[in-house]
């Protein structure tokens, strides 16, 4: 989790990832950073991100994008 | 059937009155036989269109759903092959025939009424089910309420079926409270259309009459008016739709937010034409940044360039090709296309330069959060927008090019006025339009500072709503125009 918050503060500094819970639902993560967020967790974790993943529910907080890594990953 | 028209609004009030009659689980049955009956009024050769879309989306979904390769593909190439037929071909014989010794006749192709809106809803539907973002229909009559649903065939909003689905298929009880919120919100549609989009255009065609003489500062005023035109005529007509599926206690996606509040391109998109950018972005730009392709172009920039630069510029490239997709769908021109490039180019460039931005202005002792900096974000959005509509409206680029220099450097006011100087019909017209952007703009406003405007209406006494329902018919009778356009701009996509 710590590498995530690591990550995510590079993307966007200026954002609390510890309590947000509505990165993009209230628009605090815009589709660029989304991208730019999906393209660091693909080299760090070794994952592959498809367009069927890229919905709000995984990117609305830090949590939830820790639990998308986690289960693909997995998969 | 044009919605400006007695016969239309004879049409509604027919299909509310059916609509209310029938049993709760049959009201559906009656959304569709209107729409299919407002769709036969266009031209019964259309629908053929339509039905192709339903039919090809349907059946592919439902391939999509039992995990059957290849369907998705070749639905997704036989609708946008249809249409690219039916929009493009004209574009590329005119292109060809600039080639000395090329001669090819231009073809005569129907465009089929709404066809970009409902193609690009069924198409949504089809991928969400592909992506098992919603289930898949398996009612062909009903998926087919679902792409034809008359108040939004004409010009969007372009639904998503998770959404839509929740209310479409309801069969709304019978509440007052709905009828309220659909007068209002029709009243205020027409309003915008009629009484400031149709002044507007008398103008703005004036202006940009490719026969008249287009060096002169008046540029200026046109595109402004233009900005006027395009918004009043285009959310306009959204009201409209948005109203007449209240009164079947549908709810149509928003498809306008405030956007002349934007502070920056990107922002403007958020609140421009809502359902089309977040249809590209979830249908064009996120698979696109996620191809093969772009990815492995992604990895080696993020190898080989500059960390901010090697994050940014894979999804840059991305984000121009999204808007170049933007301005061919706006049209078969190249002003057109350079009109979406224009917006792909500044949301691209911003997003390299993110960083360099947060260093200048920490430089500069810019505070984000202060008053005047979000006003001067405002201004600059506003004009960065405005000069993209000399693309979008002008006629060719190079008219575009001219206007747009000339409104720099040319002589003021060298065109005169619109209908041979009569001054006295030429400011009360565009007193109308001041007057109705005043009123747009204080709703807007409120709307901006988070006031629920319809609430508060539905509130007041109702002596209060039926004079504002009064003021506003007697303003399309007094002040309303549509001499310059009978139709939606947007109908035309």
């Amino acid at each position: 989790m710590d590498d995530l918050l690591a990550i995510l503060s590079d993307i966007a500094p200026d954002v609390d990832f510890e309590h947000e819970t509505g990165l993009v639902d209230d628009g605090i993560l815009d589709s660029f950073a989304i991208l730019s967020l999906v393209g660091e967790l693909e080299d760090t974790y070794d994952i592959r991100i498809t367009p069927k993943e890229l919905i709000p529910v995984n990117f609305n907080s830090a949590e939830a994008i820790f639990a998308l890594v986690e289960r693909l990953r997995n998969a | 059937m044009p919605h400006i028209s007695l016969g239309f609004l004879l049409f509604t009030a027919l299909s509310a009155a059916v609509f209310y009659a029938v049993p709760k689980r049959r009201r559906w049955i009656v959304l569709l036989v209107f729409s299919i009956a407002y769709y036969l009024a266009a031209g019964p050769a259309l629908i053929l269109f339509l039905l192709f879309v339903a039919a090809t989306t349907f059946f592919g979904a439902l391939l999509a759903e039992q995990k059957k390769k290849g369907a998705v593909p070749a639905v997704l190439v036989l609708n946008f092959g249809l249409l690219a037929i039916l929009k493009y071909t004209n574009f590329f014989i005119s292109n060809l025939n600039r080639i000395p010794g090329v001669s090819i006749a231009e073809m005569r192709l129907l465009l089929p009424l709404g066809i970009s809106f409902y193609m690009f809803q069924a198409t949504g539907y089809l991928l969400d089910v592909h992506w098992e973002r919603t289930r898949a229909e398996h009612g062909f009559f009903r998926y087919l309420l679902f792409v034809s649903f008359f108040p939004q065939i004409l010009q969007g909003p372009i639904g998503r079926f998770g959404r839509l689905s929740e209310t479409l298929y309801a069969g709304a009880d019978f509440d007052p409270d709905n009828l309220r919120r659909a007068a209002l919100r029709i009243a205020y549609g027409y309003f915008k259309k009629i009484v400031i989009a149709d002044n507007a255009a008398v103008w703005v065609n004036y202006i940009f009459d490719p026969s008249r003489n287009t060096g002169s500062r008046m540029g200026i005023a046109g595109v402004l008016l233009y900005g006027v035109q395009l918004y009043m005529d285009f959310s306009g007509g959204i009201d409209i739709a948005a109203g007449i599926a209240h009164l079947f206690g549908v709810r149509l996606d928003e498809n306008f937010r405030q956007p002349y509040f934007a502070t920056s391109i990107t922002d403007f998109w958020h609140r421009w034409h809502i359902t089309l950018g977040t249809w590209m972005k979830d249908y064009l730009f996120y698979p696109l940044s996620l191809s093969g392709r772009i990815g492995r172009f992604g990895k080696w920039c993020r190898k080989h360039l500059p960390k901010q630069a090697g994050r940014a510029l894979p999804i840059a490239l991305c984000n121009i090709i999204v808007f170049l997709a933007v301005g061919v769908w706006h049209g078969a021109a190249w002003h057109f296309i350079l009109y979406g490039l224009y917006s792909g180019v500044i949301i691209g460039i911003s997003g390299l330069l993110a960083p360099q931005y947060r260093k200048w202005k920490s430089a500069l002792h810019i505070d984000d959060k202060s008053r005047s900096w979000h006003l001067f974000q405002i201004f600059r959005t506003f004009v960065l927008i405005s000069i993209s509509w000399f693309l979008d409206r002008s006629d060719t680029v190079r008219q575009a090019l001219i206007l747009l220099k000339n409104s720099f450097a040319g002589p003021f006011f060298s065109l005169g006025l619109p209908f041979d100087g009569n001054v006295l019909k030429a400011a009360v017209r565009f007193g109308t339009v001041l007057f109705g952007c005043a009123l747009v703009f204080g709703v807007s406003l409120k709307k901006e500072q988070g006031v629920p405007v319809m609430e508060r209406l539905l509130a007041k006494p109702a002596a209060l709503r039926i004079a504002l329902l009064l003021f506003f018919l007697l303003s399309y009778g007094l002040f309303g125009d549509n001499t310059a356009f009978g139709g939606f701009m947007y109908a035309n996509f």
